[in-house]
């Protein structure tokens, strides 16, 4: 096994060096007309260390390609085309198998959705756990195993002692959600992907589990990246928070100014669909039409867009920052009135 | 406790199981034109020579009560009489089984060590150049007739070589075979501490081992293959990827989660191979349980079929319980 020379821990407080920067990520997949069709046009996305920053879409929207690709795993059979994530000051997409090997679940950790089809069902969950301990840091079974115990009390999994002998098939939903964070969180990574980590789980479990991993990962010092579907959640627990739409990132601002001044009319939508308010709901919910036309030309909420303009289905916008921290890939961003 | 309650369970059908076969088999075996009586006699025998032979046999009775005969006999432990060995069935079979089971274990050790060994690697590179070689292995073991196979392995190293001894048997001519225990000669030869005859007894083993060994790894290496295949790519496998398992440790995950497909078609082919090794015991003079049952069949001599046909179904529900106790132990999803 490679030793991974790690630098000193930073604190949680920000520095001017990100801990992870992605820069204009792209990811293929191929299409049965031949031309590869694109599910990332060019991330651009920056985590500070110990940040916790959202990144809302709906289905289909590349959320799981771009947690999977981030760690050079793009879901099959999707190929990174370009772009490069740095991490640490290294290279990610540029590392040996087995340099990638020792920070996947080391420094950089998943949290996954729907865990009981991802762990192995044919070993227990304490085994499993276990495993990521010996595998990254080198300890033996026995330390291994007291790690395993003390991660899954820290999960709040009740009865931890008896969990450790479970199969995956034997937990219900919430429990394998705290066993797949358990493994993420077992190493103390400096980075964990929470990929839309409670969707199946039913709303008390959600808040449950989302509180828990945001205060673990806020113990640990670890930075997230807080991928969801829900833009509630981002309000939350997330400082900075990044709308993606169709493989672009839409819009990207703080808390306070996508919540209270959102400026792209996507954004607009996505928080009129969660609104109470039927008004907000009916003047800006407008229904997915289905069409996925891949317009590479002009911007990729055209077909969608209510104030959409000839300009729109011509021109790719820009990603302009139209106030201090605040970005949006818009020609006609909405100003607060 | 569920395992042993499963295991009762299974016991108790083994015996309708059993009874349900023979009757099948016994009225197949009714069905084939000739008449024993006949056969025995030889061609000068007259009309009421037979006619008092086949009362003597039997053969005169309505067909049931044949068979109500055949399994009051089976009850006693009386198979049956083979008028070409002149001996009781249970007692030829007694020593030919173990030839056949002694060839087929072996010829299906060596097909699990290729088959499974070849499988993973292909699954592990799918487009690798050993993937490569096991699709043109698997299609053409497949397509290759034992029989014939096992004449060009005796032609290059026995005829030309010289390397193999003479096709004639399972032990040298010259070599004392040792006291028999389980049938098995290099296990019997072994017990009795008798190496020349354990030597010899592997040699007479190479040639037919390696020709059913080599030809029927083929399902097992496709059935691997294609599992092993799409375990890999199950999320659990990409997960574990994605916790940076190391890729040995992943591959090894995903083998144990694709034994049950190969335990299943590992056990489908050991009952088969008990009858389907017969071309390959004739080719090798092996004296084994298949040669007889063909024999048997040729010559009228129905209780060889039926005693072999029993010895035979006995034989896979048993690997079959196994097979299912493996299971058991395998997966920890089924104990209920």
């Amino acid at each position: 096994m490679t030793t991974v020379v790690l630098p000193p821990q930073t604190g949680s407080a920000r520095t001017a060096e990100p801990l992870i920067e992605v820069r204009n990520l792209r990811v293929t997949f191929p299409s049965s007309n031949g031309e590869p069709k694109e599910v990332l046009k060019g991330i651009d996305l920056a985590v500070q260390p110990g940040e916790i920053v959202g990144l809302v879409g709906e289905s289909g929207a590349g959320k799981t390609t771009m947690a999977r690709s981030i760690l050079g795993l793009p879901p099959p059979p999707g190929r990174i085309s370009a772009g490069e994530v740095l991490f640490e000051g290294r290279q990610i997409l540029k590392l040996s198998e087995p340099e990638l090997r020792g920070l996947r679940g080391r420094r950089l950790s998943v949290v996954v959705p729907n865990p009981r089809a991802e762990l192995n069902p044919l070993l227990t969950v304490g085994r499993q756990i276990a495993s990521m301990a010996r595998i990254h840091l080198n300890v033996g079974s026995q330390e291994a195993q007291k790690m395993a115990l003390q991660i899954l009390r820290d999960v709040q999994i009740p009865d931890p002692e008896r969990r450790l002998n479970a199969y995956p098939h034997e937990l219900s939903g919430g429990m394998a959600q705290r066993v797949v964070i358990a493994m993420a969180l077992i190493c103390n990574p400096a980075f964990v992907i929470s990929d839309d980590a409670t969707s199946g789980l039913d709303v008390t479990v959600q808040a449950q589990i989302l509180d828990l991993l945001a205060k673990l990962a806020a113990d640990q010092g670890s930075a997230m990246l807080f991928i969801t579907r829900d833009v509630g959640i981002t309000a939350h627990f997330c400082s900075r928070t990044a709308v993606l739409y169709s493989g672009e990132i839409m819009e990207m601002a703080s808390r306070e100014d996508l919540f209270l001044r959102p400026a792209h009319p996507y954004t607009l939508m996505l928080l009129a669909a969660f609104s109470h308010s039927p008004t907000l709901r009916e003047s800006w919910s407008v229904p997915d039409t289905g069409v996925r036309r891949q317009t590479r030309a002009g911007c990729q909420y055209a077909q969608r867009c209510p104030i959409a303009q000839p300009v729109c289905r011509a021109e790719r916008p820009a990603f302009a920052e139209i106030a201090p921290g605040h970005f949006a890939r818009c020609h006609f961003p909405v100003r607060p009135a | 406790m569920s395992v042993l309650f499963y295991l009762g369970k299974r016991l108790v059908f083994v015996v309708p199981q059993l009874l349900g076969i023979v009757l099948v088999s016994f009225l197949l075996v009714k069905s084939i034109p000739g008449d024993p009586a006949v056969l025995m006699l030889g061609p000068t025998a007259t009309p009421s020579a037979i006619a008092a032979l086949q009362q003597q046999l039997g053969l005169d009775q309505p067909l049931y009560t044949q068979f109500l005969i055949y399994v009051r006999d089976l009850l006693h432990g009386d198979l049956g009489t083979s008028w070409q060995t002149t001996r009781p069935v249970l007692e030829d079979l007694v020593q030919r089984f173990p030839a056949t089971l002694e060839l087929v274990t072996y010829s299906l050790v060596l097909a699990i060590l290729i088959g499974v060994t070849l499988g993973v690697y292909a699954a592990r590179n799918p487009s690798g150049w050993v993937a490569r070689v096991t699709d043109f292995y698997g299609i053409s073991a497949g397509a290759l007739p034992d029989f014939w196979f096992a004449l060009v392995l005796i032609f290059i190293f026995y005829t030309v070589l010289g390397w193999a001894p003479a096709p004639l048997g399972r032990i040298d001519m010259i070599v004392l075979p040792p006291m028999p225990v389980t049938g098995a000669l290099t296990i019997d030869s072994l017990l009795a501490g008798d190496f020349e005859a354990f030597k010899s007894a592997c040699a007479h083993l190479v040639l037919p081992v390696l020709t059913l060994g080599l030809l029927n790894a083929g399902p097992i290496l496709k059935m691997t293959q294609s599992t092993m295949e799409k375990m890999l790519e199950a999320d659990f496998s990409r997960y574990e990827v994605l916790c940076g398992v190391p890729q040995r440790l992943v591959v090894r995950h995903a083998l144990r989660n694709a034994l049950p497909s190969i335990v299943t078609i590992i056990s489908v082919l050991y009952g088969f191979l008990i009858g389907g090794a017969v071309l390959v015991e004739i080719v090798f003079s092996w004296g084994g349980a298949g040669q007889y049952a063909v024999q048997g069949v040729l010559n009228s001599d129905i209780y060889p079929v039926l005693g072999f046909v029993l010895f035979s179904a006995v034989f896979s529900l048993v690997v079959y319980i196994v097979v299912d106790l493996i299971y058991f132990l395998l997966d920890p999803r089924i104990t209920n």
